[in-house]
């Protein structure tokens, strides 16, 4: 995966931070390291693939996230959204028969629940943070009533393709993410609309004096939210083959310690997508490494919460010694 | 004229007699049913048999369930409104029993009779308790897949959510059956916390590092479906997998012959006696201390009731399970 180049028409400020992404790749590397000199199964093709898959799914849930970080907001609803757009995707193919009603209700559904984050925080000037953690509260209600404690089971094989299918002998959720990656990456650094997202979350006011359509972008970056948030519901439900109505709860931690670990800003203006993929693989890791070491499960909070830790303090360190010596 | 006002006085003693007996029989109770999530089938069977057996005894219910998942803070909360509510009975399980004990013994100071059912709750003076033996659950089903498995082979462990009492109970079990079978060999013990996406993603990096895995024990449905998946993904078709609930999907899954036998623990019964011998208890009759239902293995041989959608299924007599 290469990092994006820094476009010499945006301020250096907000420019990736490639010591910070080579930082993590050294991590990264450090743990694969240890890990397959205790257990050479560890560095074999198939984990590895294996892994990947496994992060795809944390990296879609935070891709979008990582969007609306940048641009200066927060969105607490993606694991609710994906959630009920699960739920009803599931419904729609399990009611009609064909998958491609699911992924038309996954992708609209994720989609309008972003836009209705957007319109919330630019008409009603709610907080982000209130206004997407009422929104989770909503999503998660209708997934609730909509399933009557229940769940949706038995997807057509023909969907399932989404998320267990192969393609040239990897994943298609790789692809998937690859795909996405690559257009999130486009996004921040190749339009103009990347770049004022990154010019907004460092500095509102002055994006907004700028003629930056404040308003408009960040109803874009919501929308955006929402559709892969939509995107990751079609890969769970193919992967997993059943919506229940707690399927997105635990994403949402893991997805947002993704963004972070990834080495953007909770403050925005800061960080890019190949931070985000590099902070699921990571986190990713993590859990395969102790699963494969055979940690008691007594263990696994502890040392996750622990290499989290590490990573944004090293992530810290770096940057105030990069800041102090500019 | 003495005849008639003897008549007067036998009906007026008749009449008496029907109403003071139906206010002892105290019809239209109150009860606050206590369950964990709204995302777990098993926890909606819970509130089918609750449902139906107060229907059946003429008492409604209120339901108290975490908006998020298992969450102890709203668990914590909604006890604080039952203490203000009032109701006439309420029928707990706890999130986190050693939190919630104190607030749980205040209540029932306070003199509103408690029912434990489903997880225990602690040591506090409940009427009664009203649940499974989740050791002797986890202790069966290992035990059926050891005997399926001839008594010797290589199998993995699915825990549940560590430090509850269901999933280290069952632990517990899964653990002593290993022991009685010399030949059998625990590759691996790892955390699926009762999870489908949890239980995929760790057998599929168990399945990375063993490539002979010959049975898969699961503390929960949902798990043991998430490990079917990864199974199923990686070719492995011959591992033999068996769980704990008795959820529908799981029971197809018996069925279809993916998942080899589940140790029942079944919602609803609980749900169905619990009610009952909290209402009894509270209309005059003794309560027994412990009401332990039986946890039947459900296999291809007799999966057929299981898969009865619970609105459609009827309570069971609380007797059939009272020791005498």
């Amino acid at each position: 995966m290469t990092v994006p180049a820094t476009l010499d028409i945006r301020p250096s400020s907000l420019s990736p931070d490639a010591a910070a992404l080579l930082g993590r790749f050294v991590l990264i590397a450090l743990i694969a390291g240890a890990l397959t000199a205790v257990d050479p199964g560890f560095a074999s093709v198939s984990n590895l693939l294996n892994m990947l898959r496994q992060a795809s799914l944390l990296f879609l849930v935070a891709s979008g996230l990582t969007l609306v970080i940048i641009g200066g907001g927060l969105d607490l609803s993606v694991g609710a959204n994906l959630t009920l757009s699960a739920c009803l995707a599931a419904a729609a193919i399990k009611t009609t028969g064909n998958p491609w009603y699911g992924v038309a209700v996954a992708i609209g559904a994720g989609t309008l629940i972003g836009y209705a984050n957007g319109l919330m925080i630019n008409r009603l000037q709610l907080p982000p943070f209130l206004a997407t953690f009422g929104m989770l509260w909503v999503a998660q209600g209708i997934a609730y009533w909509f399933m009557a404690g229940q769940t949706i089971y038995g997807m057509p094989m023909s969907f399932r393709y989404f998320g267990t299918g192969f393609f040239l002998g990897v994943p298609l959720p790789i692809w998937i993410t690859l795909v996405v990656c690559l257009a999130c990456s486009i996004l921040l650094h190749r339009t103009t609309f990347g770049r004022e997202a990154y010019f907004m979350g460092a500095n509102q006011t002055a994006a907004l004096l700028s003629g930056v359509p404040v308003e408009r972008r960040r109803l874009l970056l919501y929308v955006l939210s929402g559709l892969t948030a939509g995107i990751a519901s079609l890969v769970y439900l193919a992967r997993l083959n059943a919506a229940e109505p707690g399927i997105g709860e635990p994403l949402l931690l893991p997805a947002i310690a993704a963004v972070l670990v990834g080495g953007t800003s909770l403050f925005g203006g800061n960080g890019n997508i190949v931070g985000t993929v590099l902070g699921a693989i990571l986190l990713t890791i993590i859990v395969n490494g102790l699963n494969l070491l055979n940690v008691a499960a007594t263990w696994h909070p502890f040392v996750n919460g622990a290499v989290v830790l590490v990573a944004i303090i090293a992530d810290l360190v770096i940057s105030r010694r990069r800041s102090g010596s500019e | 004229m003495r005849t008639t006002r003897s008549i007067r006085c036998v009906l007026a003693a008749v009449i008496c007699g029907t109403l003071f007996n139906s206010a002892a029989r105290a019809d239209g109770e109150v009860i606050a049913a206590f369950t964990k999530n709204q995302v777990d089938p098993h926890f909606e069977g819970v509130r089918a048999g609750v449902a139906q057996m107060a229907e059946k005894m003429r008492a409604t219910v209120k339901y108290y369930t975490p908006t998020k998942p298992n969450n102890i803070t709203e668990g914590m909360s909604q006890l604080e409104d039952v203490g203000v509510t009032k109701p006439n009975l309420m029928l707990f399980m706890p999130i986190d029993a050693k939190a919630q004990l104190p607030t749980i013994k205040r209540l029932i100071e306070s003199g509103l009779p408690i029912i434990n059912y489903n997880d225990r709750g602690g040591d506090a003076p409940y009427l009664s308790f009203v649940g499974q033996d989740d050791y002797k659950l986890g202790y069966d089903i290992a035990k059926t897949l050891f005997d399926h498995l001839g008594g010797k082979g290589n199998v993995v462990m699915l825990e549940g959510v560590k430090g509850s009492t269901t999933g280290d109970e069952r632990k517990r079990g899964f653990d002593a059956a290993a022991k009685d079978y010399p030949n059998i060999k625990i590759l691996a013990s790892q955390p699926a916390n009762f999870q489908r996406l949890l239980g995929m993603q760790t057998m599929e990096n168990l399945i990375q590092q063993f490539s002979t895995i010959d049975g898969v024990i699961a503390a929960a449905d949902a798990s043991a479906l998430g490990a079917i998946e990864a199974l199923n993904a990686a070719g492995r078709k011959n591992v033999a997998v068996v769980s704990i609930n008795g959820v529908p999907e799981a029971v197809e899954a018996v069925k279809t012959g993916n998942l080899l036998a589940i140790a029942e623990f079944d919602g609803f019964k609980i749900g169905c006696v619990a009610t009952a011998v909290g209402l009894n208890a509270i209309r005059g009759q003794s309560a027994p201390k412990q009401v332990t239902i039986p946890g039947a293995i459900i296999t291809k041989a007799n999966y057929a009731p299981w898969l009865v959608p619970y609105k459609d299924r009827t309570c069971p007599s609380p007797d059939a399970y009272i020791t005498k």
